[in-house]
This record gives C-alpha cells, sequence and structure tokens, in this order.
C-alpha cells in the first residue's frame, strides 16, 4: 500500500516510522529541511521538501497512485487544503487528516460530503480527552482501549503484590473468571503474547481483554477499583484542560482546576458551573495542600509545558494523591516515565499517532493499537470466510506463535473465547500480537484466497 | 561500531562475489580454455570464507546499521571483493604476482580499466570475461546490488547506499530503498542487453560482445582486445560504443524517468544539459585541433575526438586513438575531463558535473556580493535552491579531490616517473577513467609503474570511486573511539 504523509513532526514521524515498518511504501512531504534530514537519517521511507498544498509536489509525491493521505501538518488549514486538492488528484485516495480547532469538528456539514469530504478527521485534543476519560472508569488501570465502539475494553495495569493475579499461571486464570481474558504482559520492556504455560508475577504490567458490561465486576475482583471516583483536580486550563472540565461540569465529580492567568480563569468560571476554578501555580506545594491533594482520586496535569507536569505530578503523588495523569508530547519521554515513579501518561501525539494507524489498515483489519513501546499490538479485524480461522475450534487452528485471539464479537454478542469457541464468519476478532508476527496474522486472516 | 555486522555482512558480499564466479566457470567449460579449474578452485575458496564468516558470526542480536558501521561495510566491502576478484587471475596463472593481480581485480570493480596485461588477447576466455564481469559488479555497486536483493536492510540499507552511492545528493525513486535499489540494476541491466545487441549487429562476437557491454555500462574500459576498440576500426561500432558511453555516464534516475514516458527529462535536467553541452564543444574543439595536422579527413578528426572525449568525460577509458600524438590543446581538455567526470548517479568517476556546476555558481555568487554586498543569494540546480550543507559537502569534496591529487602525483614523481606520467597516472586512477598519459598512456600499461606506485594508484581508484569521504573518514582517528 502507498502511503502519503504529510508533515513530519511528531505525529508524521511516528506514523512513518510505524507504517514503513510494517512494509508499507510510505512517501513523507514537509517543508522543513531540518525534519526531512531526520527523517531521511533514520525511516526507510521517501521524502519531498515542500508545501502539502502544492499540487506539483503531491504529484511528485506519487499522489496520482497512492492509497491512502495522512495529512499531519501543525496546521489545520493545510491539512484540511491538502485534502481538499487530494481528492481532486485521486479521487479514490481514502484522506485521513488531523485537525486541532473544534469548531472545524462541531458542525458536521461544515467539511461535509459534498465540500472537502474527508474520511477521517482526527482530533488530537479530543481523542486525548477521551483517553483521560475512559482512564478515569478504572482507577486502578494505567491504560484503557476501546475497542468495537466501546463494547471491548482492554486494560492495562500493573500487577501489585496482593493482586489476585500475582503468581498465577495462565491455565488457572480462567478458574478466577471466565469473563477476562489477558491478552499480553509486559515483563521489563519485554512483550509476552503469553501462552498456557506462562505465569504472572508481580511487577508485570498485564493487558486484560474484558467486555464493558462486566467493567464493575472484573477491576474489582482484580483490585484494581478504587472506590467511586469523586475528587479530581485539573492543573492547566489549555484546551484539554477546559475539554475535560467541560465533560466534569455536570458529572456530579468534585473537579476543580487550577491555571496560572487570572483571564483564563475568569473566562472560565464564567462558563463553568460547578467546577471550581482556582488561580494558582500548579506547582505551588501550599496550593496543593490548601486544596487538599491528599484526598483526590486523580490529579490530572495538562499544562502546555511537560517539565512542569512531570514534576507536578510528582509532588502531588508525594503529598498523597491517588492517582495522576500526565501529559507528556515529548514521545522520547514516554519510556522513561515508569521509571520515576509516574503511572499513567496521555500524550496528544500519541492519541493522534493512535487514532490514526487505528483508521487505515487495508482491507478486513478494521483498527490496530500499538501496546507499550509498540512492540505488540491489539488487532481489531473481521474473520472472513476464506479464513483459515474460521468453523474451527481455536484450540485446533494453528495461530502463529506471539498472537491470540482476545475476544469475538458476534451481533451484539460479545465472547471472551476459550479453546473450545469457535469462530464464525463475519465476526469481528480483536487479536493481540507482537509486531513481527503481526503480517502472518494478516495472512492468517485473509487468506486462502486473495479477496482484496 | 558493530564489528559483528560488518564482518557479517561482508560475509554475504564475498557469498554473492562467489556466486558471481559461476559465469566465467561455465564460459570457461563451454570454450574448454583451460581455466575451468582456477574458477571452481577461486570459487570454493571464496565460498568458504563467506560461510566461515557468516557462520562465525550469527547472532541473535538485530542487525542495525549505523553510520559508521556503513561507511566501514562499504570501505571494507570493497577491499574485500578486489582481494577476492584477484584470485582467478593468481589461480589460472594469468597474473601470478599479488601486486598486479590486485591492481587489475581492483582496476577492475572500480571500473576504472587500468590495466598491467600486455597481451590481452593470450588469456583464456573465462579470465578475460571474469575482468569484464568484475567493472560490470563494480559500476552499479556491489552494495546496491545486496541491498536490492536483502531485504532485512531496511533503514541499514540507506547508510550503505549513501555511502556508495556516487552523487553528492542521494535520490530515492521509490519509498523503499530496496525497490530503489532494484529499479537502478534492472534499468542497468535493460541497457547492457540493448548494448549487447547492437554490438552484435556490427559484427562483433558474441562474446566480445557481452565483454564490451560489461565495460561500457559500467563506464570500465577494459577491452578484450590488446588495441582496445581501435581493434575493430569500425565507424558503426565507434558509435554505438559512444552513444552507451554517454548513457552510462547520465544520473540512472533519469534513465528510469524516461523509460516511465518522461520524454524530454534528458533535456529538462540541468546537469544533463550541460553535461551533453560540454560534451558536444569538447568534441568541437579536439576536431578542429587535430583536423589537417593529425587527421586529413574532417570526419576521422570528428570521429575519433566524439569517441576520445566520451571516452574520458565518462571515465570508461576505452581507446580508438592514440591521443598522446594529437596536440597539447587536445591533450589538456581531454586531462580535464578526467577531472569533469560524468553526472552524479551515473555509473562514472571523476568529481562529477553537478559538483563542477554547483562551484561554478557559488563562485559566480560570490561575484555578485561583491557587486551588491547586502544580496541574498541562494545557489540553485534546476530551479531548486541547493542547501548550504550540501555546497560545503561540495567544497570540503573539491579540496579533498585536489589534495589527494598533488600528494600522490609528489609521490609517484618520488619513485621515478616522470612529470606526465605522474599527473596522468594519478589524475586517471582517481577518476577511475583507465588510461593516463606518458608511460601509463592509451597505447601503453601499468605494467612498468614501481611496486609501491602500483599501490599508491590502487588506493587511489578505491577512493575515487567511493568518493572519498567514505574511504577518507575510515582513517580519521575520531571514527575509532568509542
Amino acid at each position: 500500500m502507498k502511503i502519503i504523509i504529510l508533515g513530519a513532526g511528531e505525529v508524521g514521524f511516528h506514523t512513518a516510522q510505524k507504517l514503513s515498518q510494517e512494509g508499507q511504501d510510505v512517501v513523507l512531504v514537509d517543508h522543513d529541511p531540518e525534519q526531512i534530514k531526520r527523517v531521511a537519517d533514520n525511516l526507510d521511507v521517501q521524502v519531498f521538501l515542500g508545501s502539502g498544498t502544492s499540487p506539483r509536489i503531491l504529484r511528485d509525491a506519487g499522489i496520482e497512485n497512492a492509497d491512502l493521505l495522512v495529512a499531519a501538518t501543525n496546521s489545520d488549514e493545510v491539512n484540511i487544503i491538502a485534502c481538499l486538492l487530494a481528492k481532486n488528484l485521486n479521487r479514490l485516495l481514502f484522506r485521513v487528516a488531523r485537525v486541532r480547532n473544534e469548531e472545524y469538528l462541531l458542525d458536521k456539514n461544515l467539511l461535509g460530503d459534498d465540500f472537502v469530504d474527508i474520511d477521517h478527521m482526527i482530533n488530537p485534543q479530543s481523542e486525548m480527552v477521551r483517553n483521560i476519560q475512559s482512564l478515569m472508569e478504572i482507577p486502578g488501570a494505567s491504560e484503557v482501549i476501546d475497542f468495537a465502539e466501546g463494547r471491548v475494553k482492554l486494560i492495562g495495569f500493573t500487577v501489585v503484590e496482593n493482586s489476585p493475579l500475582a503468581g498465577m499461571p495462565m491455565i488457572s486464570v480462567g478458574e478466577l473468571s471466565q469473563k477476562m481474558l489477558i491478552g499480553a504482559i509486559v515483563r521489563q520492556n519485554q512483550v509476552i503474547i503469553p501462552g498456557g504455560k506462562d505465569t504472572v508475577f508481580a511487577g508485570d504490567m498485564v493487558y486484560v481483554v474484558i467486555r464493558r458490561e462486566d467493567l464493575g465486576e472484573i477491576p474489582r475482583l482484580l483490585h484494581l477499583d478504587a472506590g467511586v471516583l469523586r475528587r479530581v483536580i485539573i492543573i492547566g486550563a489549555g484546551q484539554t484542560g477546559i475539554s475535560l472540565a467541560r465533560l466534569l461540569d455536570h458529572s456530579g465529580i468534585t473537579a476543580r482546576i487550577i491555571e496560572k492567568d487570572t483571564q483564563k480563569c475568569i473566562q472560565l468560571s464564567e462558563e463553568l458551573n460547578h467546577v471550581i476554578v482556582i488561580n494558582g501555580d500548579g506547582a505551588d506545594r501550599d496550593l496543593l495542600q490548601e486544596e487538599n491533594v491528599k484526598d483526590v482520586d486523580f490529579l490530572v496535569a495538562l499544562t502546555g509545558d511537560e517539565e512542569s507536569n512531570i514534576l507536578i505530578s510528582l509532588l502531588a503523588k508525594g503529598l498523597g494523591a491517588k492517582k495522576t495523569i500526565t501529559r507528556v508530547s515529548k514521545m522520547s519521554y514516554i519510556p522513561l516515565m515508569s521509571a520515576i515513579g509516574i503511572d499513567t501518561v496521555v500524550s496528544p501525539r500519541l492519541s493522534a499517532v493512535r487514532a490514526i494507524l487505528q483508521h487505515i489498515r487495508p482491507g478486513k483489519i478494521i483498527s490496530v493499537v500499538p501496546l507499550k513501546g509498540e512492540r505488540a499490538e491489539a488487532i481489531e479485524a473481521e474473520a472472513l470466510e476464506t479464513s483459515e480461522i474460521v468453523n474451527t475450534p481455536l484450540s485446533k487452528v494453528k495461530i502463529p506463535k506471539g498472537a491470540l485471539v482476545g475476544a469475538i464479537l458476534r451481533g451484539e454478542e460479545v465472547i471472551i473465547p476459550r479453546g473450545d469457541s469457535v469462530i464464525k464468519p463475519k465476526d469481528r476478532l480483536v487479536l493481540f500480537a507482537l509486531q513481527k508476527v503481526v503480517p502472518k496474522l494478516e495472512k492468517l486472516l485473509t487468506v486462502k484466497l486473495e479477496y482484496f | 561500531m558493530h564489528f559483528r555486522v560488518v564482518i557479517r555482512f561482508n560475509a554475504i558480499l564475498i557469498l554473492f562475489l562467489g556466486l558471481f564466479m559461476a559465469v566465467p566457470l561455465v564460459v570457461s567449460l563451454a570454450y574448454r580454455d583451460g581455466s575451468s579449474r582456477a574458477f571452481a578452485f577461486s570459487m570454493a575458496i571464496t565460498f568458504l570464507v563467506g560461510l566461515v564468516l557468516f557462520l562465525f558470526t550469527r547472532s541473535r542480536q538485530e542487525n542495525v546499521l549505523n553510520h559508521r558501521d556503513g561507511v566501514a561495510i562499504v570501505t571494507l566491502g570493497w577491499i574485500m571483493a578486489g582481494l577476492f576478484g584477484m584470485l582467478p587471475y593468481i589461480a589460472s596463472g594469468s597474473i601470478p604476482d599479488f601486486t598486479n593481480a590486485y591492481f587489475e581485480s581492483l582496476s577492475g570493480f572500480t571500473t576504472t580499466g587500468a590495466s598491467i596485461l600486455t597481451d590481452i588477447e593470450s588469456l583464456p576466455k573465462g579470465v578475460l570475461l571474469w575482468r569484464s564481469l568484475t567493472q560490470w559488479i563494480g559500476g552499479m555497486g556491489i552494495i546496491v546490488l545486496s541491498i536490492a536483493i536483502l531485504p532485512f536492510l531496511g533503514v541499514g540499507g540507506m547508510q550503505l547506499y549513501r555511502a556508495e552511492t556516487p552523487s553528492p545528493v542521494v535520490d530515492k525513486l521509490k519509498p523503499r530503498i530496496s525497490d530503489t535499489a532494484k529499479i537502478l540494476w534492472k534499468v542497468y541491466l535493460a541497457i547492457t542487453i540493448v548494448q549487447v545487441i547492437f554490438l552484435l549487429g556490427g559484427g562483433m562476437s558474441v562474446f566480445d560482445a557481452f565483454c564490451h557491454a560489461f565495460c561500457t555500462l559500467p563506464t570500465g574500459g577494459f577491452s578484450t582486445k590488446n588495441a582496445s576498440v581501435l581493434a575493430y576500426n569500425s565507424a558503426y561500432l565507434d558509435t554505438v560504443i559512444i552513444v552507451f558511453m554517454l548513457l552510462a555516464g547520465i544520473n540512472f534516475s533519469l534513465h528510469y524517468k524516461m523509460l516511465k514516458g518522461d520524454r524530454k527529462i534528458f533535456g529538462r535536467d540541468e546537469e544533463c544539459r550541460v553535461f551533453l553541452v560540454v560534451v558536444a564543444v569538447f568534441t568541437l574543439l579536439i576536431t578542429l585541433d587535430t583536423y589537417g595536422g593529425v587527421y586529413t579527413s574532417f570526419f576521422h578528426a570528428f570521429r575519433q575526438a566524439a569517441f576520445q572525449v566520451s571516452s574520458i568525460i565518462t571515465t570508461t577509458g576505452f581507446v580508438s586513438a592514440d591521443y598522446e600524438k594529437w596536440p597539447a590543446f587536445s591533450q589538456i581538455i581531454l586531462l580535464s575531463c578526467m577531472f569533469f567526470g560524468a553526472m552524479a548517479g551515473s555509473t562514472g568517476g571523476g568529481m562529477k558535473f553537478m559538483r563542477i556546476i554547483l562551484l561554478i555558481k557559488h563562485g559566480y555568487q560570490q561575484i555578485i556580493r561583491i557587486i551588491h554586498p547586502h544580496a541574498v543569494t541562494s545557489v540553485k540546480l534546476g530551479g531548486r535552491a541547493v542547501p548550504t550543507e550540501v555546497l560545503n559537502g561540495i567544497w570540503g569534496f573539491f579540496i579533498l579531490y585536489l589534495c589527494l591529487f598533488l600528494i600522490a602525483t609528489l609521490v609517484m614523481a618520488a619513485l621515478g616517473l616522470d612529470f606526465v606520467s605522474s599527473i596522468g597516472a594519478v589524475a586517471s586512477s582517481l577518476g577511475n577513467v583507465g588510461p593516463g598519459l606518458g608511460i601509463v598512456g592509451p597505447e601503453r600499461n601499468y605494467l612498468g609503474v614501481p611496486l609501491a606506485g602500483k599501490w599508491v594508484l590502487v588506493a587511489c581508484m578505491l577512493i575515487g570511486r567511493l568518493e572519498i569521504y567514505t574511504v577518507i573518514v575510515l582513517l580519521t582517528p575520531e571514527f575509532w573511539k568509542k
């Protein structure tokens, strides 16, 4: 598949990296020679120096025979115009654009079918807010990922000493509950897709698949439930902070938002009804104590300065906050976070990369989410009639080593599979796989005959 | 630097070479020229060494390449190619001496075409074919070939590609480096086959046609005849070879675009336009200079001038006339051609037209600055601004090229070569041309150069083929620091 990516910033770079590692033909366009050089030095992709809104550059980049355009420059306007041009250069092109300004997204008709007709608009901000929201649903989890419109949830959390899972072999997990399945274990930066013989140890990070209906039951079983969410502090009233505050305004949760800028505080207080707006520095120890940070369920650090966010979260933890969510933009910081004791990180860029990757897979693969360090993936895919995987009990199917089926969706029903479960054609599956076996898995899902 | 990966990759290159030796082996069997045992023996040794190194460096770690590894792999790879490539010469007894055999072998791989052989025609057919084949492999580059074939290189391939490709800027034709390398080799192969057909049409034997095509496309210049192309003395063959030498001197990306349907690309590309115009002007000047004095027929003068200019400027080095009998004016034009070389991204050697054009433009820009002290200017090529970083790289290249030329010439003179021969031999080796001037002139060969001088020239050929930086960087202490 040929993919053109506009913009070689963090989002463009990481999307390109992921796709080229998967063996797709990637072309990257950016107008900054420095960025282009960074990409050319590090990735096996073709680069073009120039503007994404230039038809000549788009033609040079081969838009006429491309399958997909990802417009991920810093400017919404450039992204939208590029999609508009691209549509006229290649009617069959699938277009994904990063659009930050929510105004463009609010009115569906504004950039509707008869005008720009972008196949997917991705707003990193709202992706991230959605991410924070799911994290708040399960306070014990450090990652929550939705599949099948949220009917299946993937929860990532660290197994503590007194967890029922600690020291448990895979075979016994089924005895603990039939309603969950461990899809991946991360141990010392190594991702394991578990087989029957593996055992979970304390200190591991595990990814568990559950149904939405069991959202109450399973986390309690796993001691992940810290009780009902009652108190939240948001630091920083940027776009994300404000969106989150708006969401919490009528939720019955006691929320406070701390912002340095007085003018912003005044504006915000005029808009919000229940959320308390506090004017002050989020990194101020006294202020945090004054706001009773030790009783807070969640402290969300969302200021524009990521280093401050990290320090604020550490400070809040030290003062007794149960849980913190930290906004970090630089991708290179993310692997360091667990080492310094920050449990949950959100990143607009990572959210955007995920959202882009989810929507652009070829054929019958519906979405893909990279897990921990991108060495493993959770994949949502449809089982084709022609695939070897259907109509055979799962224990008999030759699933490649390093891959497993995490959930089966049949119509309204969600099945957490066991060895005797049978996949039927048209079922939607949630699969886990190490990155290196993904191509094999794709083959398993599609072949016997090349269908698309 | 990851020594394991460097060795491992070289092992693969050696195995490739062994594979290529099968071609002359089959030919020598077919012609019963008595060299088949030598090839079987060389192939066995090459495979053995390659396999031992390959298995020895097996590891569960991933093969990750950084910039330094790329440089080390490429340089070492070329040195190795020379070493294993000379086995057939020694084993068959054609060139029993180590220095001479290595000289001939590396001269082949670097597409220089400088030879120490006096009586080429007496050699077995298999050895002759191997000589030509080394040039053909070296022309597009053995590394580029391995990138095309080996799928696992990924980003590492880019590091290698950059270290081997003769161009200041690397042009990717396809998103994946391996696809780009594949395209280049396919174009290369296609043009070679077309040339073979044309040569056969001129009455050349099948064997000679293949050997000459194998030496034209890489701008190598080995011939199967003692008198080179002069032996045929055919206007048709001269014309065919001129055309294909010029094609080989043109950037292969342009060939690809041409084949994709962009018919006007040669005229539109600035470097190509300048290249062709310069060839035409030099041909005309030499024609006028030699007409009347050396040659009585204008057409004959033109044919010789065109052939020799094309041959030297593309750094092929085929000989159709003893240009040492030409007036000094013509000889100096040919000497400057040795420095110019062909286009960037072609198989030719020398400094490359792209660099010359940019240097002149940059120089002109400095003059404009004197007239308009506040002028903001940029150097453009083909309508696009060239980054200062690239220009700096070219200046560095230019200075190093001249320094190396001076030092090597001095050494050659110290070893007892005369003025003209020293200059000719070094300019020719550094530019990967082949024939030089004086005692290494078109009618003679490199056998008479002293032993130390041969090694100096070998170094020049390698440095010239890998465009200076790749080799020189290995000689800096900084490179070896952890």
